[in-house]
């Protein structure tokens, strides 16, 4: 069962459908440009309509770039059919075949690749059993619950060891418990077998908690490339910031940049930031981007940003602060609130923030 | 994709077989020329040792036109010797031999062939001459054509003397006609072997191309060619473009013919949706107990055999019939305008009733209810409510079975009497006076409603359905009728399916009666009797339903997995070309068959092929409706994820398609068998002495008045569509699982 594994390469690839009528192209890749290494877990992650799946039908074959190459390893893939590629691709509504048994489905790769029955037998039972699911063999797949069939589509795709596998939001349909278990399972199994993985979703967490790196889209735009910490921490754009998490954001003017400092004006007041997006420059109006647990409260004057406490909304482990600021409403997160000082609502504070907290980006809201 | 390297393969690949197409004509036709030379030459020489002796102008007279019995078309030409002149005279012969001679006479060429003739040497001018044949006209030839000329001495009875010449002219019609024929094959090999490499190299997906290239062959073949010769031919009089065949079309004659067949459709369908209507408030709207039983009782004529509707109406009514003579002494008859309408309306009206209970079925009776708590009455909620809302399903009911009153063909067949339409019309002139062209005219002027018809019921009344699906099962049923107006509804309801079932039990009492009309008494002898000179018929008219249907039944399929789930250039061409048949009437395709098929290249008249093709083409439509709607119930991520683990298009289609769609491919091939089991209009034009059909052979025994021998004919063939139903529900009943799987996911 061993294999090397392989990259994945996008080159240039753009995809243009016809709308509805038929007349105006609808771009829904713009010129994607990126490689996912061997062995690789990387997620398409994007609004509803940003081209992700898109992208990965591209690399599994069921659709065909309008411009540009796709490479599987150092193979030229782009006009390959699906079944001619060393791909598989797991689907959000499974796409078991209802007309099999689990055992029939997992098996049929495997007949198609004409292995011997007894190693069929053998093989199904032990994928079979990998994704935990070893008795239930003679069964239809309607019979089996969400999850369940998650995994026989899971041990579909796993046996006949493809060089990547693709997954196209696998758990939207499963609900919040088994979700987080499957992901944990998908990692694992993607990590031992060592395989080149794809995985399409809009769930930000799920993002974050399985990927190597992450590949944020919007309107066919790639938007930013980069590992879980470094998208969530370091975004180049408003969206990127504000779909990976949650943020405020305040409109400054950069004043001045000098070393790893730059000076801005944040309502009246000198602000020192540490960080900042590559498309800014002094003279700039730009916004100044900042996680809710990246703020800290302080008594009236002594922060940056003066504002009241709107409403405190207590969560056991931290404590959400919503402040009533002259930029509009402004979430403080305070983890472990009984260590630290907490503003009754109505009270009147202050938001402060240390340099290398927050982040300069452009104001475009893009 | 178009990289060079493929569009030089592609080039390269196509001048390698286009000059080989072309090597290949040329040498066959050459060779098939010195061929044809060299028999002709055998022939003529033959045909001059047949000579009458000495030297009678009359007897040349006689014996010259022979020469057509050895070489078709051939014209002779009678010189004797004129010892004065020292040369051959033209004596006797065909004026356009002699017109040939006359102005060609005393050319080097001749002079040397009259010479060679003179030495006893029969000779073959090398070059071709222009002959105006118009000028002694023959079945053969009638027009300026290319001709050989032969000239052969006649020799004397001594032996050594040549006592007269004989010049021949041979139109080259035979080896034109291998010509383009030969021609013809070589481009669609040329064609189709451009084709098949252009998807090798040029597509992503090969197999789904040859998919795609297989089916539009086979529709271009067997439903635009055969249409486009009909078109063509209809303009043509005796190979020239005329307008003469439809001037006789549209004269009154034929316009009378035309209006028959639309007051006939009008008021079969106005008569047919008024008793459907009926039919299906009382099923759907109302509290009726017996709901299952008479929607099946209803639906039952519409697979009933052609004729046998017909033939128990005249064996009720008819001259002798059992009510009008026997029993009521009537003097009126049958057969005309009323006595269609009704048996058509008896055959139709489940149409109607179909397409109004399916509207009516998914009106939710809250919408009763409100304008009911409206303060309206039971009345003005139907005719402002219930009524409005059901107009979509009354209207597509009416077009639909004005539709099928307009291609009816098997009823008018039987019942018209005096009264004229257009289906039967056509026929007569194709089996009557073998007017092919006319015919198809005919139907073409049929055509024209038909269409008008169908495709507004298609595109306009189909979309304007004002009912949608929610999904939401609507529990609780209002009722609008009372009582009394309910029960009026189950009497004439009950009647009417009373009515049917006598004229059923009428075909099954035909079968035992001796002579009906005449002779009441009972006996068995029909049965040995049809049975044994209809055993052929029965057994040829199963092998080919039962062979076309397989294929019917997987090239819809096939055609639907490729139209739902693939993409390739002429889709929307290729949906439309299968739809066709189903718009068109039978007659129509009947009639294009043969004026398409009986010819090279593709001669199929008269062999069992052309009946089993006939049955597909015309059974497709239903079988890709069916598949399309089956397909787009299913996720494609079933075959997506077939594909994606390594299955091929083919594998896709034999492994997860087939078996998916099984319900609807098994109910369109039991619907081919039945449809095939008891076609008619098309068919009649097919049959030939060695593939009889059934339905042809009712018709045969009624016209005949064999009526015992029809009815036993007529019970057989419901006895076996009726089998096939009910297997067909067996097959399916078990494949409720499946179904049940694909919906919910």
């Amino acid at each position: 069962m061993e294999k090397k594994s392989v990259s994945v390469t996008l080159e240039h690839v753009t995809k243009r459908f016809k709308d509805v009528k038929g007349k105006a192209d609808v771009v829904a890749v713009n010129d994607s440009n990126f490689i996912i290494e061997p062995g690789e877990l990387v997620t398409l992650l994007g609004p509803s309509g940003c081209g992700k799946t898109t992208t990965l039908r591209m690399i599994a074959g069921f659709e065909l770039p309008t411009e540009g190459k796709i490479f599987i390893g150092n193979e030229d893939v782009t006009m390959l059919p699906p079944n001619k590629r060393d791909t598989a691709t797991m689907f959000q509504s499974y796409g078991l075949f209802p007309h099999m048994t689990v055992f029939d489905n997992v098996a049929y790769g495997l007949k198609l690749r004409k292995v011997p029955s007894e190693e069929i037998k053998v093989r199904v039972n032990e994928t079979l059993s990998l994704v935990g699911l070893a008795d239930y063999g003679d069964r239809a797949p309607s019979k089996l619950s969400g999850g369940q069939q998650q995994r026989v589509a899971l041990a579909r795709s796993l046996i006949v060891t493809p060089s990547v596998l693709l997954l196209d939001e696998p758990l939207s349909n499963l609900d919040a418990l088994l979700r987080e278990q499957m992901r944990v399972e998908i990692r694992k199994i993607q990590r031992d077998l060592g395989i080149t993985a794809v995985y399409v979703t809009h769930d930000r967490v799920e993002a974050m908690s399985l990927s190597d790196r992450v590949v944020v889209m919007k309107d066919g735009y790639i938007r930013q490339i980069g590992a879980p910490s470094e998208i969530y921490e370091s975004p180049n754009s408003r969206f990127v910031a504000g779909f990976v998490g949650k943020a405020a954001f305040f409109p400054v003017t950069i004043m001045g940049h000098d070393g790893p400092h730059w000076t801005c004006d944040l309502g009246g007041r000198a602000v020192v930031v540490a960080h900042a997006a590559d498309d800014v420059s002094v003279g700039d109006d730009a916004v100044l981007m900042a996680r809710p647990e990246s703020l800290r409260l302080a008594a009236p004057g002594e922060g940056h940003i003066d504002g009241r406490v709107r409403m405190n909304v207590y969560l056991g482990n931290s404590l959400e602060s919503f402040i009533q600021t002259p930029f509009g409403e402004v979430l403080v997160q305070i983890d472990d609130p009984h260590a630290k000082r907490v503003y009754p609502e109505g009270a009147e504070v202050s938001i402060d923030f240390s340099p290398d907290r927050v982040r300069i980006l452009n104001k475009d809201e893009e | 994709m178009f990289t060079k390297k493929r569009i030089l393969q592609f080039c390269l690949a196509a001048v390698v077989f286009l000059l080989a197409d072309f090597w290949i004509y040329q040498t066959l036709s050459a060779n098939f020329q010195s061929y044809a030379e060299q028999r002709n030459f055998n022939e003529i020489e033959l045909f001059a040792r047949t000579a009458p002796e000495g030297q009678d102008v009359q007897d040349y007279e006689q014996w010259l036109p022979t020469v057509k019995s050895i070489i078709p078309g051939a014209r002779a030409l009678y010189f004797s010797y004129d010892e004065s002149v020292f040369n051959f005279v033209p004596a006797t012969g065909s004026p356009t031999a002699m017109a040939l001679w006359n102005s060609n006479r005393g050319s080097a060429e001749f002079n040397k062939a009259m010479e060679s003739v003179y030495y006893l040497e029969p000779m073959k001018l090398s070059r071709m001459f222009q002959a105006d044949y118009s000028k002694d006209p023959d079945e053969n030839s009638a027009e300026i054509l290319g001709s050989q000329v032969f000239f052969v001495p006649v020799i004397d009875e001594t032996g050594y003397q040549a006592s007269g010449a004989i010049m021949i002219l041979v139109p080259d019609v035979s080896v034109t006609g291998f010509q383009s024929l030969l021609r013809t094959l070589l481009i669609a090999a040329a064609v189709f072997f451009l084709a098949v490499i252009t998807v090798i190299l040029f597509t992503r997906d090969p197999m789904t191309g040859f998919m795609v290239l297989a089916l539009f062959v086979i529709v271009l073949v067997f439903i635009a060619y055969p249409l486009f010769e009909a078109v063509r031919l209809s303009f043509l009089k005796n190979g020239k473009f005329t307008l003469e065949i439809w001037k006789e079309c549209l004269s009154p004659t034929y316009i009378v013919a035309l209006w028959g067949s639309l007051k006939l459709g009008v008021l079969t369908a106005t008569f047919s949706t008024l008793l459907g209507f009926i039919f299906a408030f009382l099923i759907e709207r109302t509290s009726f107990r017996q709901k299952k039983l008479m929607t099946t009782l209803a639906t039952m004529p519409v697979i009933s055999p052609p004729f046998s509707l017909s033939l128990s109406i005249i064996l009720l009514f008819g001259n002798n019939g059992l009510i009008s003579k026997q029993l009521l002494h009537l003097n009126t008859s049958i057969y005309g305008l009323g006595g269609l309408t009704l048996v058509e309306v008896i055959g139709m009206f489940p149409i109607a009733f179909l397409s109004i209970s399916g509207v009516l079925r998914q009106i939710d009776s809250t919408v009763e209810d409100a304008s009911l708590d409206l303060s309206a009455t039971k009345w003005q909620t139907f005719r402002t409510i219930t009524l409005p809302l059901a107009v979509p399903g009354i209207l597509s009911g009416w077009l639909l079975v004005f539709t099928n009153s307009l291609a009816d063909f098997a009823n008018p067949l039987l019942l018209s009497g005096d009264y004229r339409v257009l289906s039967t019309e056509a026929y007569m002139l194709v089996t009557g006076r073998s007017n092919l062209g006319a015919g198809s005219a005919l139907s073409f002027l049929l055509l024209m409603p038909t269409l008008t018809a169908f495709l507004v019921q298609r595109f306009w009344v189909a979309r304007k359905s004002y009912v949608t699906v929610t999904g939401k099962p609507s529990t609780v049923l209002t009722e609008l009728t009372s009582t009394p107006v309910r029960r009026v509804l189950e009497v004439i309801s009950w009647a009417v399916l009373g009515f049917i079932l006598a004229l059923y039990l009428t075909i099954f009492a035909g079968c035992f009666v001796k002579n009906w009309g005449i002779d009441y008494t009972f006996t068995m002898a029909n049965w040995g009797e049809a049975l044994s000179r209809g055993w052929t018929s029965i057994r040829d008219t199963v092998t080919l339903a039962a062979i076309a249907t397989p294929i019917a039944g997987l090239l819809a399929m096939m055609a639907a997995m490729l139209i739902v789930r693939k993409k390739f250039p002429g889709k929307r061409l290729l949906e439309m070309l299968i739809m066709t048949p189903y718009a068109i009437p039978g007659t129509l395709i009947g009639i294009s068959y043969i004026l398409a098929f009986n010819k090279p290249p593709i001669l199929l008249v008269g062999t069992g092929a052309i009946i089993v093709i006939n049955y597909v083409i015309r059974e497709l439509p239903v079988g890709l409706e069916n598949g399309i709607t089956a397909l787009h119930q299913i996720d494609p991520s079933i075959e997506e994820a077939a594909a994606d683990l390594g299955a091929d298009v083919p594998t896709v289609f034999r492994t997860i398609v087939l078996p998916l769609v099984r319900p609807a491919f098994l109910s369109s091939m039991s619907y081919t068998f039945v449809r095939s089991m008891t076609a008619v209009s098309a068919i009649i034009f097919l049959i030939s002495a060695r593939w009889n059909h059934l339905t042809v052979l009712i018709f045969n025994f009624s016209e005949n008045l064999r009526f015992g021998l029809a009815s036993v004919l007529s019970f057989v063939l419901i006895v076996i569509v009726l089998g096939v139903f009910a297997l067909m529900q067996v097959l399916v009943k078990d494949d409720k699982l499946t179904q049940k799987t694909i919906s919910a996911r």
